[in-house]
Parts: C-alpha cells; structure tokens; sequence
C-alpha cells in the first residue's frame, strides 16, 4: 500500500451537460519520503490534482488516501504552497507565519513561537525583512514566505504547486536549489506540479507526467535515478540525465501531438510546429 | 532578531479595525471643548448651631407669624426652562422677559429657543423638549380638543393684541385700485374691505381660475382673520370636512399653509396673490416693493387677541409655582413693553426692537422691526400711518387669559368646519374654561401687586372672563362670548348651528 | 535628517495631502526646478485660481441685485463671519459675568461701566453724524429731483391741456356726423383709438419720469449707509454691555446667592426663636429655602447657542449617526458577504429603503424617539447622557438622537454595499489557506475575511460619512436640533439683511469641515489599504 495515492480518481467541474471532465480515472501512488513531479501541460489538470491531494477538491469517483485512508478536509498535515503565493496582504511577513503557527501550535509559548517563526523566517532567507508587508517583497520572496508558511506548519506531505513558474529564470534556479536543500535536510513526501522538465529532474524523485485534459489521466511513471545532491552545473553534462531528458521530452511531445490530432476539426495547420510543453513557442530547457 | 507582532517596529500597523475605529471615536471626544455639565451640587445638609440660637435678637423674638411669612418668594420645582418661540416680533415678552432680567429676578434662567414652524413648536411642547411656548391662540384650543395633535394644552397669559396684516401682490392691488377709484390715492381711506378684490375673484373663477393665498398654519389667527375679511365681503374661503383638511371645498379663494418668512418670497413667486401675516413679514413686502398691505387685523377686528402663551396640563400640573414664576416674569415684560411717557408715547419700544433684531431673536433688521413695533406702519412706501395699538402687550388688560377670546376662536373653528360636529353652548364655555387659566395668571398678579410691580388697576380682578359684547369688526356683526352659537349663526358664510 | 524626511514624506503621502510633497524635497534640495515646477502647478496655481474666484465674485456681486436682497460681497461675507464671532464672543463674556465673584465681578463691573459710557458718547457722535448724512441726502436728493420734478409737472400740465385739447375737437366732429353717415362714424372711431393711443403714450412717458425719480430716491447714499451702520453697531454694543452690566450687579450667581443666604440667615433666626407650631412653617421655609440655595449654587448663565457651539453639536451628531450606521452596516455587509442566502434576505430591504429621503426618514425617526423618550427630562438615557463630562454640555436630546438616527438611515447604505462587495469579492486563494489551517468560522471572520474587506468597508464609510455630513444639515433644520442646520434655518428665516452673507459663511464653514470630514477617513482608508486590495466605488 502506497504512502500516498489517487485510486481510480475521476473529477469535473460543473454539473450535469456543462460537465467538464478533468480527471477520468487517474491513478498514483506516491511512496513516504518521495519527491514527485507531475508534469503537464498547462490546463492539464495539474492544479487540480494538487487541489485534490490537499482536500480541497473531492473526487466525483474513487478515492484519494493518505497512509491508507481516505482523505479529509484540508489541513495543515498537507501543506500546500500555492501556485500564486496566497499571502495575506495585510499581514508582515512575520504575521503570515504567526497566523499559521498560532493555528497549528496554539499550545506553545509565545517565547516558543517567536523561535519557531524566527527559524523558518532564517530558513527560507527572509531575515531581516519580518515586518514588510507582501507587497514590499520580491517575487522570489513572496515564494520563500509561502514556502516558509507551509513549512512551518510541519506538514506530512508538501505539495508544491507550480511554486517557480511566475519568477524569472535567475530567481528560479535559486529557488530550486534552495527547496531541494530543505528537502534534503528535513526529508518528507512532496509532490510538485511543474511544466518544466528540466526542474523536474533536478529536484524530483520520479517524474509522472499528467495527459492533457480534458480527462486526463497519468502516464509511466519515469523513475530518475541520478544521485544527489545534483549539481545543475554538472548535471548538463550527464549522459543519464541526457537520455532521461530527452525520454521525458519525447514522451510528452507525442502527447501533445496526439492530443493535438484529436483537437483538429478540420482546420488545417501549418506544417510548423512549435514545440512546446507550456504556452506555445518553445520546450523549456535550460543550460546553465 | 526576535519581535512580537503585537509591538509593531512600525507605528503605521497600528492600525487594524479596532484601532481605526476607537482613534475615531477619540477624535470626536478630544475635538469637544472641555466643558462640563452642570453637576448638581451635593445637597447640604441643613443644622441649627449654638451660635444660631444666640444669634436670636429681641425683634426676631417679638416678630408674628405674619411677617414670617411675608417673604411671598415662590418655591420653584424648575429653574432651568426652555421657552420656544417663532421669528415674530410679538414673541417681544418672553425675549423682553428674558432681556429686561425678569425670569431672572423670579429665580428662573430661561433659554429662549427659536422653532422652525407652528407644528414643530407644538410638538416640542408636548413632547417635553420646551418647557412652554410663544402659540397661536388657536393652537392651545385646537390641540385640546384634538384637531391636529392632541394634548391638554393650557393658556395662563395673552400675549398681544393685533400685529397682524394682509398683503396683497401689486397686480392685484392695481386691479383692486380700478375697481374702486378711492383706492387710487396715496393714502387711500381705511378699512379696506374685500369688496374690490370680490370682482377680480368672480373674474378669475370665470376663466377657470382662482385666487390662492397664503396664511401660516390652520388653527392660526390668520387664517380667521383673512378668511373673516374675504367672507365679510361675500367671498368664500371654503370650509374643512372630513374629508378635505385642507379647508377647500366650496372655495372661491384658496388658502395654503406657507411659513410667515417664506411669504414675501413666495408672493413675488406668483404662487400665491396676497397672504395674511405678522410681522415683520407685511413690512417686508413694502421694503421689497413687492406687495401692498391693504388691511390690519386691527381694521378687522380692533384689538383682537393673537399669541398666547401656551403650556402643557401636565407640566403646569407638576411645576404649579413656576407657572406662576413664569407669568410673573411675563407681566412685567408687557408692562414694560407698553409703558409711556406723559405725552402717551411708547417709551421702550425701540430698545425693545433692538433687542429683538438680534440674530437669535427675532433677527430681521431694525429699521424694518421699529416700524411695526414703535407704532408706525407703511402701507405703500408714500404711505405711512401712525398706529400706535399695531401691537399692544398690556393695556386694555390684554394678558389677562379671556374665555371669550378662546370661545371666538372656537366659534371660528366651527364656523369654517374645523369642528365638524355642532356642539352644544355649554361645550364652548367648557372647553375655554379648560384652556383659559385665569387662577395661575391672578395668583402672579397678586404676588407682583404684594411687591408693588403692577398697580391695581392693571388686572381685571373681578372679571368672569367675559368681555363685554362688542361689534368693532370690520362687517359690524356683534360677538358676544356668553353667545357663541348665535354669533356662529350671525354670518351669511359658514356653518350654522340650530 | 533623512529619517525625518522619509517619515515626513510618508505621512504626506498617507495623509494626501500631496500638493505638500514638493515643499519638503524642496527643503531638502532635491532638484530644486522640478520642485519649483511642482509648487507652481500644485500651489501656486489653485491659490490662483481662489483668489480670481474672490476677484470675480467681489466684482460680479454688486451688480446682481434681487428684490430679496443683494448678493453680498466676499468682505461683507467676511463681516457676518466677524459679526457671528462677536456674538459668540459676547454671551461667553456674559456666561462669564454670571459665575464671577468678589473682587473680579467688582473689577468686571467697573470696566463694564466705564465702557458704556464711553459707547454712550460714542452713540452720541453717531446720532449726530446720522442726522448730518440725512440732511445732506436730502439736499442731495432735491437737488438731483429738482429739475426731474419740475419736468414732470410741466409735462403733466402739458398732457392735461392736449388731451381736453383732444377731447374737445372729438366732441366737436361727433357733433357734425348724422345717424346715416356710416364713413364718418367709422372715421370718429378711428380718431378716438388714435386719441386712445395717445394717451397712453403720455401715461407711458409719465410713468418713465416718475420711475427714474423713484430710482433716484432709493438709491444708496454712501456716507448714510456708512453712519447707520456704525450707528448699529454702536447701539449693538450697547446693548451688550447695559445686558452685562445687568448681570454683573444684579443677577450675577454670586449676589443671587448672597441675597439667598440672608434670607436663610433669617429664617434661621426666626426658627431659633419660634415655639410651638409656628416652628413647623418656618421650618418648611428653612428647607425649602436651602434647597433653593443650593439650585442657585448649581446655575449656570443660560448661553443661547452659537455658531461655533452649533458646528461642535453638528459634528458631534453626524459622527453619533455614523458610528450608528457603521454599527448596523457593517455586520449585515458582511453576513451579506458571507450568505448570499442572507443577501437574497435583505436585498429587497436594501433596495426599497436606500433611496428614501431623509426628509422621510426624520419624522419617522422622531416619532419613533418620542415614543421610547416619553419624558426626557427624567428619562435615563438623557440624564446619563447629560451628566457625562464632554458630552453634557451638547444637551442631547430627543431631536439630536432623531437627527443622528436620521444620519444613520441615510448614510449606511454606501458602508453596507461596500461591505457586502468587499467580503464577496474576498480572494478565492486567501479562503483556500483559511480552509488548509483550519480556521473557525469567527477566526476566518476576523484573521482573513475583514482584513480583506477593510479597504472597501472604509472606502463605504467615508461615502457614507459624506452622505451623513449632508444629510444631517437638512434633519437639523427640520427637526430644529441645536446645530449648523438649525442656525441655517433662524439666520433664513431672520431674514435680515445680513441673512445672505451669513448663508454664504455657512457654505464656507460646511464645506471646511465637509472636506476635513473626508481628509480624515482618506487617512484611515490609506491605512488600512493594501496592495492588491479591492478598488474602492
């Protein structure tokens, strides 16, 4: 029995005619202490999945579980970072973390709270700025206090949703070694939604790649076993990673190509294909 | 670097919901002016000592008992009283009253208050937000017997004879100047009856029109007077029913309820061709140039009562000496008012003009109150008669409260059929008897008189409240109040009583 | 230094009052032309255009005349500001005269007398200087209606004699028309309509003349008017002083007292004295003459009420009324927010109720206040009231609590809509964390909910603070509350000469705290704005 898993999942949004259908029987089984990314298109259904392991969606068939049992409401045992920070404006950055603390932990301390904060507060690198307001930070920074809410709040599984894909190319290869430096120093199950491969086998585990909608489903898992700590300098060079990028981009390719054929009504399109897995134009690789 | 949310490094995040509201609320609290409220002082606790007892002389020992009480200082349950009033110079003795030091020397500090209209005035009478007011003598009666807001409203004290005039635009009075030639001279001869004005009605309801004028509230003097004046020459005013409040049915002339300083304004609109007032609103209209007084009340019925003044049953009821206290302070006002010098000239008219042109008075400009109130009167602009009575606040005992004043005014609400029903004779005595309270006004009069304020001959002390009949009207019929249902059948217009 | 102009900047910045901004980065040199510029535009420009304002209305003023008055001037609107603080001056002088004691009353009471006769002489001077302006009018009228005058007679005279003149020549051609003659009986008529016409001309002509003389007579001679108002103003000041010099020697608190304590002093004496019965009067007298006594020592002199009491009540009322409406809107916005049940509920209220009047609204509410407040002087929410420290002086009564609940009808609704619109439209993501953490109903409530909706709650408020400041003048003026509405209405209906330019320092004074009214809840509703944060409507 997986730590973690989607059984038979089907979900849609609306009701009836209007139904649209996202996930049609949608299986995963994620082990404890895994890093999994999922990867897809955009409007795939990526959010969705994520909605759906925080309990914030339910399934209209199957089942979602957790060490076996069925899912609850959300709660801080999955923490969620939310792909657009969800921070509240009004709050400091201090406030955004005490808010989830004081709900969490409500039988410590003040002295031990203030601690708990300060520690996740140096962690993600926001010293200094505690009592800025959100607006005042960085998109980088926003993402860092997000992460630094849900990780304060000790949640069994992190689910990272989309977490790097609003900053810019520098701010995310910071950011993408700083998660998996977390990770490694306090090892618990995330699952991360991506639309970049090349994320993906940096920092994840296994890579499952989502079908593009409507009713999507997950495709073979690919396992990506280069060790660690992965040094994305190095990385380029590696033959594995090489070939697992090049399996991984292929395989999500001819989804898109079939998807593609199945979407063509009769119009035809230039023969020209962009070659893309998020909006049009290109495959998100990155040298660095 | 540790910091608590709840001592903010900033002062700015202050500010949460609470916050913002309370620093609000402080605003409002350190934006008021450091006064306190009169707190009532601790009530001392009254002992006789040794020294008192050997303070007693020989002459205290010897003194009766009727000189132990001669000291005839009322006991007042209220000091502090709130007196209403309308912008109208016959307000004069509640402000003289106030002015002169009068409340003042009776132990009562008295704010006079201003009221917007006739209806607000009443009601804050009845409510208990005024102590008493400045009224329209009909409004005591009207509100006693239920014709509006019904209260037991009481009357201790007239307080003027006359003062009011009616104007009209001077269109009209060209029009009535073509129908009677006398009327074209500067000075044309008084009284003005309607009669000129009669063929311009006549002619307006023949194109389908009519007139409209203007008088100050249903159950005021004004609207009697204006509506005796056009009956007396054949033209109806209408009557009220039931149904119609308004007082129109039947109406060859129409009367609309407009707020005395609205008049002028109102005429020179053309909403209304002539209006019934007091003062200073006729002489208004002169100043203006932009309507003709043709009649005083004086010349429709020579020294008719006008305001009262009025309070509640129940509070003269609980403050029976400050009533009296009040209408001490009231007495002295109209003896003041209409004091003369041996040539029979009003002495104090003019300080008492100047006091009233104050803002918080009376407030229109004294030139234009000093006419009206030092016994001068302009008709047209070239015209200006001495009218020495335009105003009277004391002589011919006219603060003394006269049940068959409050039957005229009975009579006149019946007559016009504010009073739907015919009543028997007996109700006209009763209901005035109900209003009219002569006892409070006799027992002021009896303490000013111990304390050699007034004379003797300033009270009608014998009187049963009636004055003798009397036919200076401007139609000449006879009203005597012991008779009201034979007067009511006297008119040609109106309601008649079997 | 820097520090202070950074904290300076901000609170210019929260305050908006932006048009500063310049000045201050202008103090500190920082590109001093740019600054200029900005001063220029933002300063100099608008205190430009106020002053062309003031130019244009002193000089278009004079010039319109209505039969209900001139349009005063700025410097005679600027006199009836002087004249209504003169007032307020004054009765706080007498206020103060009623409660002064031993040697200051006596100081106060010789000064008093000192200046009256000095006005008294001055009056002298002024009566005298009055009838001199008379007479030279006079001369000066004649003279100017002489030769006027004796036009007129001549050509009156000379009218008279053409018409009979007219008049005779048609009597004589009627003579000579025999009954069968149709042509000359229609020529008769045609020459009387001529003579008619005529005639009415020469009205016509006359009525000019007599008209220029009238405009002539009416016209303002300046050094009359000058004389008279000095005149005024001295017999004013008079009056002021005889009234003070009345209380100083007469009713002042401290010889009411003393006049008081003698009579005590002798009922004492008499009860000290007295056996037997006659000891039950005189002790009755006793008490009753304490308890007078002590009234007395708790008087205070009966201020009528000022302009500068009345804005003070005003603003005490409008801000009574708002907290009111704030205290019904926002709740029902947010449960409207939260439930769109509960919206569904009250939106036919909302709808039916919001665009009553608050001419409507106000007898309503006075009823209402009357039924509950039957008695006011014992009822306890007007002693509580009056017996507060800064409150009491306001004597809030049952017309204030009607005007203030009047406030309140009329004003809740912007804060209720804003609210309900503020909760409703509240980020989908920030309920999602409330939901991850758990939060409780009254916990998402206060940690998500209204922090979220505070921007547009306070953008409502200080809408509804603007409605309340407006509607409060009309239920003052109707509901004759002490305030800048009733003040409105007595100084209308004075109407006196002075009553326009005293409406006109009204607009001034209602438009001042109006916009200080706003600049406040502007500072508030900064503060609690965030970035992101729902637009205000």
């Amino acid at each position: 029995m997986a730590y973690l898993e989607f059984d038979h999942v089907s979900f849609g949004f609306g009701n009836g005619h209007d139904k649209y259908p996202v996930l049609a029987d949608a299986n995963l089984a994620v082990e404890e202490n895994e890093f999994v990314a999922i990867i897809g298109y955009s409007g795939s259904g990526k959010s969705t999945v994520m909605s759906l392991l925080a309990g914030l969606l339910h399934p209209d068939r199957g089942t979602v579980r957790l060490h076996g049992d069925q899912i609850g409401p959300p709660g801080p045992d999955r923490g969620i970072v939310f792909q657009n920070y969800s921070l509240l404006p009004w709050l400091t950055v201090h406030g955004n973390i005490e808010l989830a603390v004081r709900q969490v932990f409500p039988q410590y301390s003040t002295e031990q709270r203030e601690d708990w904060i300060q520690h996740y507060v140096d962690l993600v690198s926001l010293t200094g700025s505690e009592q800025k307001k959100p607006n005042e930070l960085s998109g980088g920074m926003r993402q860092r206090l997000s992460l630094a809410r849900t990780l304060s709040m000790q949640p069994e599984v992190l689910l990272l949703d989309e977490p790097l894909s609003a900053l810019d190319a520098i701010t995310r290869a910071t950011l993408q070694d700083e998660i998996t430096r977390l990770w490694s120093q306090d090892k618990r199950t995330v699952v991360m939604n991506t639309n970049d491969v090349d994320e993906a086998l940096l920092m994840a585990d296994r890579i499952v790649p989502l079908t593009p909608g409507p009713a999507a489903t997950f495709g073979p898992s690919f396992p990506v076993p280069l060790p660690r700590p992965r040094n994305r300098a190095t990385l380029n060079f590696d033959p594995e990673f090489k070939r697992l990028r090049n399996e991984v981009t292929q395989y999500m390719l001819s989804l898109h190509e079939s998807h593609e054929d199945e979407q063509s009504t009769g119009v035809s399109l230039p023969d020209v294909q962009p070659i893309s897995l998020d909006k049009a134009p290109s495959i998100q690789v990155h040298v660095a | 670097m540790l910091r608590s949310a709840t001592s903010p490094g900033s002062f700015w995040t202050l500010f949460r919901l609470e916050a913002a509201l309370t620093s609000l609320a402080l605003l409002v609290l350190t934006a008021l002016p450091g006064c306190s409220g009169g707190e009532a002082a601790p009530r001392p606790t009254l002992e006789l000592t040794e020294a008192d007892l050997a303070a007693v002389t020989a002459e205290d020992l010897n003194a009766d008992a009727a000189t132990q009480k001669a000291d005839g200082k009322l006991q007042l349950e209220k000091t502090n009283l709130k007196l209403g009033f309308i912008k109208l110079t016959d307000c004069a003795p509640l402000v003289i009253a106030k002015e002169k030091g009068f409340f003042a020397d009776e132990g009562l500090s008295v704010e006079v208050v201003a009221q917007p209209n006739w209806k607000t005035l009443l009601d804050n009478v009845i409510s208990g937000d005024l102590d008493g007011a400045h009224m329209l003598s009909g409004q005591p009666l009207a509100a006693t017997i239920g014709f509006g807001t019904q209260a037991h409203v009481i009357t201790p004290f007239t307080m003027d004879l006359n003062g009011n005039g009616i104007t009209v635009s001077n269109a009209i009075w060209e029009q009535m100047q073509s129908n009677d030639p006398a009327l074209k001279s500067p000075t044309p001869p008084h009284p003005i009856t309607a009669d000129s004005l009669k063929p311009i009605v006549q002619n307006m309801l023949d194109t389908g029109s009519k007139l409209q004028m203007g008088m100050v509230f249903p159950t005021s003097t004004h609207n009697y007077e204006l509506r005796y004046w056009l009956a007396a020459a054949g033209i109806h005013p209408g009557m009220y029913t039931e149904s119609d409040i308004g007082g129109r049915t039947d109406a060859e002339v129409e009367l609309s309820v407009t707020p005395p300083p609205m008049m002028p304004a109102t005429l020179e609109a053309g909403n209304i061709q002539g209006y019934c007032v007091g003062e200073p609103w006729n002489q208004q209209a002169v100043a203006k140039g932009i309507g003709v007084p043709v009649c005083t009340n004086y010349d429709i019925w020579k020294n008719n009562p006008e305001k009262v003044f009025g309070m509640t049953r129940e509070w003269a009821d609980a403050n029976p000496q400050t009533s009296i206290a009040v209408v001490k302070a009231l007495i002295r006002a109209g003896k003041w008012l209409d004091e003369t010098n041996a040539d029979g000239k009003l002495v104090n008219r003019e300080e008492a003009a100047r006091i009233l042109s104050g803002d918080n008075y009376v407030g229109a400009d004294f030139d234009v109150l000093k006419n009206s109130m030092t016994g001068y009167f302009f008709f047209q602009k070239s015209d200006k008669r001495e009218m020495p009575e335009f105003n009277v606040f004391f002589n011919h005992h006219c603060t003394y409260p006269w049940y068959s004043d409050g039957i005229w005014f009975l009579t006149q609400m019946r007559r016009w059929g504010q009073i739907t029903e015919p009543q028997p004779e007996e109700w006209y005595h009763e209901t005035a008897r109900n209003v009219y309270q002569p006892e409070i006004y006799l027992a002021a009069a009896k303490l000013l008189l111990e304390e050699g304020l007034i004379e003797e001959s300033d009270v009608p002390w014998k009187t049963d409240g009636y004055k003798p009949p009397t036919s200076e009207f401007i139609d000449g019929v006879t009203y005597d109040g012991r008779d009201p249902i034979g007067y009511i059948n006297a008119h040609d217009i109106g309601n008649k009583d079997k | 230094m820097e520090q202070l102009k950074y904290s300076l900047l901000k609170a210019i910045n929260v305050s908006g009052l932006t048009f500063l901004e310049p000045v201050v980065r202008l103090c500190y040199g920082e590109e001093p032309r740019e600054q200029l510029r900005k001063i220029g535009r933002f300063i100099l420009i608008p205190a430009a255009t106020f002053g062309l304002f003031l130019w244009a209305w002193a000089a278009i003023a004079p010039v319109y005349k209505t039969k209900s008055g001139e349009v005063p001037t700025p410097s005679v609107v600027y006199s009836a500001a002087q004249g209504i603080q003169d007032f307020h001056n004054r009765e706080s002088d007498k206020e103060a005269a009623y409660t002064l004691t031993a040697e200051d009353r006596q100081a106060a009471l010789a000064k008093t007398e000192a200046d009256l006769d000095v006005v008294k002489d001055l009056r002298e001077q002024a009566n005298h200087q009055v009838n001199q302006a008379q007479a030279a009018k006079a001369t000066w009228l004649e003279e100017e209606l002489g030769p006027i005058n004796e036009q007129y007679a001549a050509l009156k005279e000379q009218f008279a004699t053409d018409q009979k003149r007219r008049e005779a020549a048609l009597r004589n051609k009627a003579a000579g028309i025999s009954q069968t003659d149709l042509t000359g009986k229609n020529e008769l008529l045609a020459y009387i309509r001529g003579h008619q016409l005529k005639t009415e001309e020469e009205a016509a002509t006359l009525a000019e003349l007599e008209e220029e003389r009238a405009l002539l007579a009416e016209q303002t001679y300046p050094e009359l008017s000058e004389a008279l108002r000095w005149q005024t103003e001295l017999a004013e000041r008079e009056q002021y002083l005889q009234k003070k010099q009345e209380i100083l020697s007469r009713s002042n608190r401290e010889l009411k007292l003393a006049e008081q304590n003698e009579k005590l002093q002798t009922l004492k004496r008499e009860y000290a004295a007295a056996s037997g019965p006659q000891m039950l009067t005189l002790a009755e007298q006793m008490l009753q003459q304490e308890e007078r006594i002590s009234s007395i020592a708790a008087s205070e002199y009966a201020k009528p009420w000022t302009l500068p009491m009345q804005i003070v009540r005003s603003v005490a009322c409008v801000f009574a009324g708002f907290f009111l409406a704030t205290a019904i809107a926002v709740p029902i916005g947010i449960l409207c927010g939260v439930s769109t049940t509960f919206m569904a509920a009250v939106t036919p209220f909302i709808a039916l109720f919001k665009p009553v009047s608050p001419i409507v609204w106000l007898p309503i509410s006075l009823i209402i206040v009357g039924g509950v407040i039957t008695d006011p002087d014992d009822h306890w929410l007007i002693t509580t009231l009056a017996e507060l420290p800064l409150i009491g002086w306001l004597q809030i009564n049952p017309a204030f609590i009607a005007s203030a609940i009047t406030v309140a009808l009329c004003s809740l609704w912007p804060t209720l809509v804003n609210t309900a619109l503020g909760v409703a439209s509240i980020d989908k993501d920030h309920l999602n964390v409330a939901r991850v953490l758990r939060l409780s109903f009254f916990q998402r409530l206060t940690k998500i909910v209204i922090p979220s909706a505070l921007p547009l709650i306070f953008a409502g408020l200080r809408i509804s603070l603007g409605v309340g400041w407006m509607v409060l003048i009309a239920a003052e003026l109707l509901s004759s509350s002490e305030g800048i509405g009733k003040f409105v209405w007595d100084m209308f209906n004075n109407g006196s000469s002075a009553t326009f330019a005293q409406m006109f320092v009204v607009v001034f004074v209602v438009g001042a705290i109006g916009l200080l009214l706003d600049r406040i809840m502007i500072v508030f509703q900064r503060l609690v704005s965030f970035d992101g944060a729902p637009a205000a409507i």
